[in-house]
């Protein structure tokens, strides 16, 4: 027979337990200490990237000099050989200049979120608060005199997804559905461009503008919405069966996290 | 109590404490107003909701209308449609032409009668000191319409002079109007044009980027293998080739890509290039129509100016294609002489006297043409204008956006502090197991109204 003590004891290990649980699921489930991110556009302002990017410029002007001179008088089919050419030019130029910054880039950003056991790094423009942002980390890395070494581990399975939204764009279902919006908004486009020009006064544009968005979105949600809907179903039916607690664009990630544009996919055919 | 049925009740608060924590983590606090602990969950905002219900959203909306309304004029160009505030104000312009014109005509007139007057007395006061018997009132009114009609044709041939000096700024202004309507709409294809390649560009080094991106692990992973010592030659070079295949692979999509960026573009130069001609053609045969008009109007004007006001030309002959006035040569010869010198002289007065008003009639008309041409810079500068409008508009907005988001960023954090979220996003593609704060924050954004 169990004492009032011991009883007590096993109600406050209860409790505390239940109260741990409580607490603990979130942390448990979702260690969202190994999210980071950076801000990209701060590394395309270091003075290497600065760099190839007045490079290629220059290069391109030059280029195009180059082009316009020898296609001015040149057949149609001339003009295109040439086009091919100075656009592979244009490209083997940036592929040699920002090859290698971009390599070293993603090195950097693997070697810093390595060490601080990152599974995934996300664009620092969609976080509103929190996540450890490592841009200072890599930028320095990069500053330094040598390369950034490679980590020796892989990245850990995350609990951030993310789809590659272009790709399943193309979608039969919703590509039909937003090719029928892009063409219904460019004949609406031609009608309020006419109705703006005979407009005489501002109260008189401010209301075909109106009206004009309004026509827009009443056409997109008849027709866009509903394709909208499904994906974004999708994604999160996608997202729950393999247990990620977010899903952002595939454009927001920089590194890491896991890729669900197939689970997806299926789900959408 | 007994203690197995103790126990079986503590175990049973256990689940269901247990059970309240599995809850709490399967369906984190999507419900407002939680304060539970949700440390380490991440939280997520439906931003373009918030910005929709922040109190200076109907500013921002304006700012996008008013940018909207600019693009889709932009998309349906304006052929050779003026501002009818230049039109008036070249109207203006043309009236006070005309007006200064009259009033030269009268003037010349009036200085015309004034010195018809002042020789026909002097020419009888002569007659009349040399004891000639005195002219007949006939003679002296044939010799005041010698005058006259010496002094008109003087008048006529300065405003024939005037007319092809008017005719040839005329042509200068069309010219000029011409080469402006020309560069203008060049200018706008070549923005255009500019616009679209730099969009293109901007594209095509995103999709480089992306690319990299998405081959950021592989590579990664070919690196890492790459850099260990203990790679044989043959696994080696078999990285290398996967690397080097990696790196054709991107270029190969990205060089696809420029291609089809080529051929818009080319698509585009086309179509700007016939628009700019049928703009071109429009703005030229509207501005030779102006000139024309303006030119049969200023010549109507001086043929009021210079019509005759009656009466035969009397003793006026032409030789070698000049007009020669005679004196009546019955007259004394000194008398002739007196008569011819007051007739030189008068007319010599008048005609400098008619110089000056020309003169006069001149610079107005210079000044004229100057504020017309200013005019047309004027309508110039307006496009300019626009597209400085525009750029100002999208600079407001994105300033006036930036502040919306900046304040429901700090209505964000301070909710997810309260609830001891570790980490907020924006722009999730779906929602799954976070904790979504948009209904907590529009609370607080809508708070912001009253």
């Amino acid at each position: 027979m169990q004492n009032p003590f011991t009883r007590g004891r096993s109600a406050a290990l209860a409790f505390a337990l239940g109260a741990a649980l409580v607490a603990a699921p979130a942390i448990g489930a979702t260690d969202v200490t190994d999210i980071g991110s950076l801000d990209q556009t701060a590394l395309a302002s270091l003075p290497s990237f600065q760099a190839a990017s007045r490079q290629l410029n220059d290069y391109g002007v030059s280029l195009q000099r180059q082009y316009t001179a020898r296609a001015a008088h040149a057949s149609q089919a001339t003009q295109q050989r040439l086009a091919a050419e100075f656009q592979g030019k244009m490209a083997d130029k940036q592929r040699s200049l920002f090859g290698p910054l971009f390599a070293k880039a993603e090195v950097a950003i693997a070697s810093v979120a390595s060490s601080k056991n990152l599974s995934v790094v996300i664009d620092k423009r969609i976080v509103v608060f929190g996540g450890q942002d490592i841009t200072g980390n890599v930028r320095d890395l990069l500053n330094s005199v040598s390369d950034p070494v490679p980590p020796v581990s892989t990245p850990p399975p995350s609990k951030v997804g993310f789809v590659d939204q272009q790709a399943l764009d193309q979608a039969p279902k919703i590509k039909a559905a937003a090719d029928d919006f892009l063409k219904f908004k460019a004949a609406q486009d031609k009608i309020a461009g006419d109705k703006l020009k005979a407009a005489k006064t501002d109260a008189d544009r401010d209301a075909i503008v109106k009206d004009y968005r309004k026509t827009l979105d009443d056409h997109q949600n008849q027709v866009l919405k509903p394709v909208a809907d499904a994906k974004s179903k999708a994604i999160s039916d996608a997202a729950k069966a393999r247990g990620l607690v977010l899903v952002v664009d595939k454009g927001n990630i920089v590194f890491g996290g896991t890729d669900i544009t197939k689970d997806v996919a299926d789900k959408l055919k | 109590m007994t203690a197995s049925a103790c126990g079986g009740t503590l175990r049973r608060l256990a689940a269901a404490a247990a059970l309240a924590g599995v809850a709490g983590c399967a369906h984190p606090p999507a419900q407002t107003g939680s304060t539970g602990t949700n440390a380490g969950v991440i939280g997520y905002v439906h931003m373009d909701e918030l910005v929709q219900k922040h109190p200076l959203y109907d500013q921002l909306a304006r700012y996008d209308r008013s940018i909207q309304a600019f693009d889709l004029s932009t998309t349906t160009p304006q052929v050779a449609s003026r501002d009818p505030q230049v039109l008036a104000r070249e109207k203006e312009l043309e009236k006070e032409l005309n007006d200064a014109a009259n009033r030269t005509k009268a003037l010349l007139d009036q200085k015309q009668r004034e010195y018809q007057d002042q020789e026909a007395a002097a020419i009888a006061a002569a007659m009349r000191g040399a004891g000639a018997g005195g002219p007949s009132a006939a003679q002296i009114a044939g010799n005041l319409n010698a005058t006259a009609q010496q002094q008109e044709a003087g008048v006529a041939t300065q405003a024939q002079h005037d007319l092809d000096a008017y005719r040839k700024t005329l042509a200068k202004q069309q010219n000029a109007q011409i080469a402006a309507a020309q560069k203008a709409l060049a200018e706008r294809a070549d923005r255009t044009y500019r616009a679209r390649a730099d969009e293109l560009q901007s594209k095509e080094s995103a999709l480089s980027l992306r690319l990299a991106s998405d081959d950021a692990a592989q590579r990664l992973a070919l690196r890492t293998r790459l850099s260990s010592l203990a790679l044989d030659d043959t696994a080696r070079d078999d990285v290398q080739k996967q690397l080097a295949a990696l790196d054709r692979k991107e270029a190969d999509a990205v060089a696809a890509q420029r291609n089809r960026d080529q051929q818009s573009l080319a698509a585009l130069q086309s179509q700007l290039h016939d628009e700019v001609q049928h703009e071109l053609n429009a703005q030229v045969a509207a501005i030779q129509k102006r000139s024309l008009g303006s030119l049969a109007q200023r010549q109507q004007t001086l043929s009021k100016q210079v019509a005759t006001v009656g009466g035969p030309v009397v003793q006026t002959t032409t030789a070698g294609g000049k007009m020669q006035q005679q004196i009546n040569p019955n007259l004394p010869p000194a008398l002739r002489a007196r008569i011819e010198q007051l007739h030189s002289d008068y007319q010599k007065r008048f005609q400098d006297d008619a110089k000056t008003t020309i003169a006069d009639f001149q610079k107005t008309r210079a000044d004229l043409s100057r504020r017309y041409q200013e005019l047309h810079g004027v309508n110039l500068a307006a496009d300019q204008d626009a597209q400085a409008q525009i750029a100002s508009l999208h600079k407001k907005r994105d300033d006036l956006y930036d502040q919306i988001v900046a304040q429901i960023d700090r209505e964000v954090r301070l909710i997810a502090q309260q609830r001891g979220i570790s980490i907020v996003v924006n722009n999730v593609a779906a929602p799954a197991g976070g904790v979504d704060l948009t209904p907590d924050a529009l609370k607080d954004i809508e708070s912001l109204h009253e």
